[in-house]
């Protein structure tokens, strides 16, 4: 059993997917810091998915810092990035932007975005 | 590297041919679907890698060597289970399994051993007394025991239950490795190798339609959904790429099979001024849908003509 939540969904990419569950489970405490991550064969087991796309998956946790990997342990949650907060606010940029584009060519208003983010993210637990 | 390459193969039955000028190629390391319908040469391209079948012209490359030149060196590194594999029904699991053991020297008994517990095989039944399921279960066996580099696997799922077709996928990514650990299945039905797959070739009447990364084909794909306000003719006719292309009232709906946010934003603006368009995107499954629906129309078109 994977200890984060998943469902993967046809016709979206794997890896992106399993990625973004990953972060998630960070953000809202199912994956704590310092705790063990499943094992590129686990995670294929798991997922049926190819090994090689597991083992892509991991690597790209660990380049955007969300694991930490320690030769012959295994992959843990990292600490949260450290660093300056803008530094960080700029990592969001270019999905902030997509968002104002999606939701200008629905009619939204700002505030209807507004709202909905407060929702979202009264929901992670903010 | 490619674990398979084909260049230029045909395989005629007498006049018919079955396969036709097929150039494919399989990478090392991928799961590899070959995708088609019933009749499109899937099986037919399988025996030819296996030697079962010589080719009428062109050739086949398995593990880098002349697939009529396969020898017992390639052939232990190789697993194949085949929907119509023929097994000796008169012999019970275990003397099926004793035969097959002193053939491959690296057969793994503790993995032959935890196989048929994850098989829930009955050892001492006969062949002839086993399900279709159970049949399967025990060639893919037969076919894990020694840990090939590459499985190739013709439709193995058809006529399978669910259950048992999880337990199948669980079997084979039991032996999985990272690095050039490779399978080749072929299949009319993508839905079960969907996940498991990341490389897919499509095959139609014996011609090769496609073959590339899942990612890059799901990233090409979108169903397209144009909503009108007014249920007004467009004046300029769909491009090339615009599959299935049909209007219903203020609706029109379209495979669109060069997706890119910008281009298609643009290509849609130009022909519906103001409507609202939304792009889904497409499972493997879809996807292949579709392609065979716009194969078929265009056949019917051409027919016409």
């Amino acid at each position: 059993m994977l200890p984060f939540t998943i469902e993967l969904k046809l016709g979206l990419p794997v890896t992106e997917q399993v990625v973004f569950a990953t972060k998630k489970a960070v953000v809202t405490g199912q994956l704590k810091v310092g705790s063990m991550f499943p094992s590129v064969r686990v995670l294929s087991q798991e997922l049926k998915i190819n090994p090689n796309t597991a083992h892509k998956i991991v690597a790209t946790l660990v380049t955007e810092g969300v694991l930490v990997t320690t030769p012959g342990v295994g992959s843990v949650v990292a600490e949260p990035l450290a660093g300056d907060k803008r530094e960080r606010a700029e990592l969001l940029g270019a999905d902030l932007e997509r968002l104002v584009v999606e939701a200008k060519k629905l009619g939204l208003s700002l505030e209807d975005v507004q709202s909905g983010l407060n929702k979202h993210w009264r929901k992670l637990g903010g | 590297m490619n674990v398979i390459e084909t260049h230029n193969l045909v395989r005629k039955y007498g006049k018919t041919e079955a396969v036709h000028d097929l150039t494919i190629s399989v990478p090392t390391g991928s799961v590899f679907a070959l995708l088609g319908p019933n009749g499109a040469g899937k099986t037919t391209t399988i025996k030819v890698l296996m030697n079962l079948l010589t080719p009428t012209a062109g050739e086949a490359r398995v593990l880098g060597v002349d697939s009529q030149k396969l020898g017992v060196n390639e052939r232990r590194q190789i697993g194949y289970v085949s929907e119509n594999q023929q097994l000796p029904l008169w012999m019970s699991v275990r003397q099926f399994l004793d035969y097959c053991r002193p053939w491959y020297p690296a057969w793994d008994r503790d993995l032959e051993k935890k196989l048929l517990g994850r098989f829930e095989l009955p050892e001492e039944r006969k062949l002839k007394h086993l399900s279709r399921g159970m049949l399967m279960k025990v060639a893919l066996l037969s076919s894990l025991a020694y840990r090939p580099k590459l499985l190739i696997l013709d439709e193995p799922f058809s006529g399978l239950d669910p259950f048992v077709r999880d337990e199948f996928v669980q079997g084979v990514l039991e032996v999985s490795e990272i690095g050039d650990w490779t399978v080749f299945i072929s299949s009319h039905d993508i839905h079960e190798v969907e996940m498991l797959c990341d490389w897919v070739g499509i095959l139609n009447a014996g011609r090769l339609q496609l073959a590339e990364p899942v990612e890059k084909l799901q990233a090409r794909f979108r169903h397209i959904e144009v909503v009108l306000h007014e249920p007004i003719m467009p004046a300029v006719s769909p491009p090339e790429h615009w599959l299935c292309y049909e209007q219903a009232g203020s609706v029109i709906r379209f495979f669109e099979k060069d997706y890119s946010t910008g281009k298609t934003e643009v290509l849609c603006r130009e022909r519906f001024p103001s409507a609202a368009v939304t792009a889904h995107p497409m499972s493997l499954r879809e996807i292949f849908v579709a392609l065979m629906r716009a194969q078929r129309v265009q056949n019917t078109e051409g027919a016409i003509k």
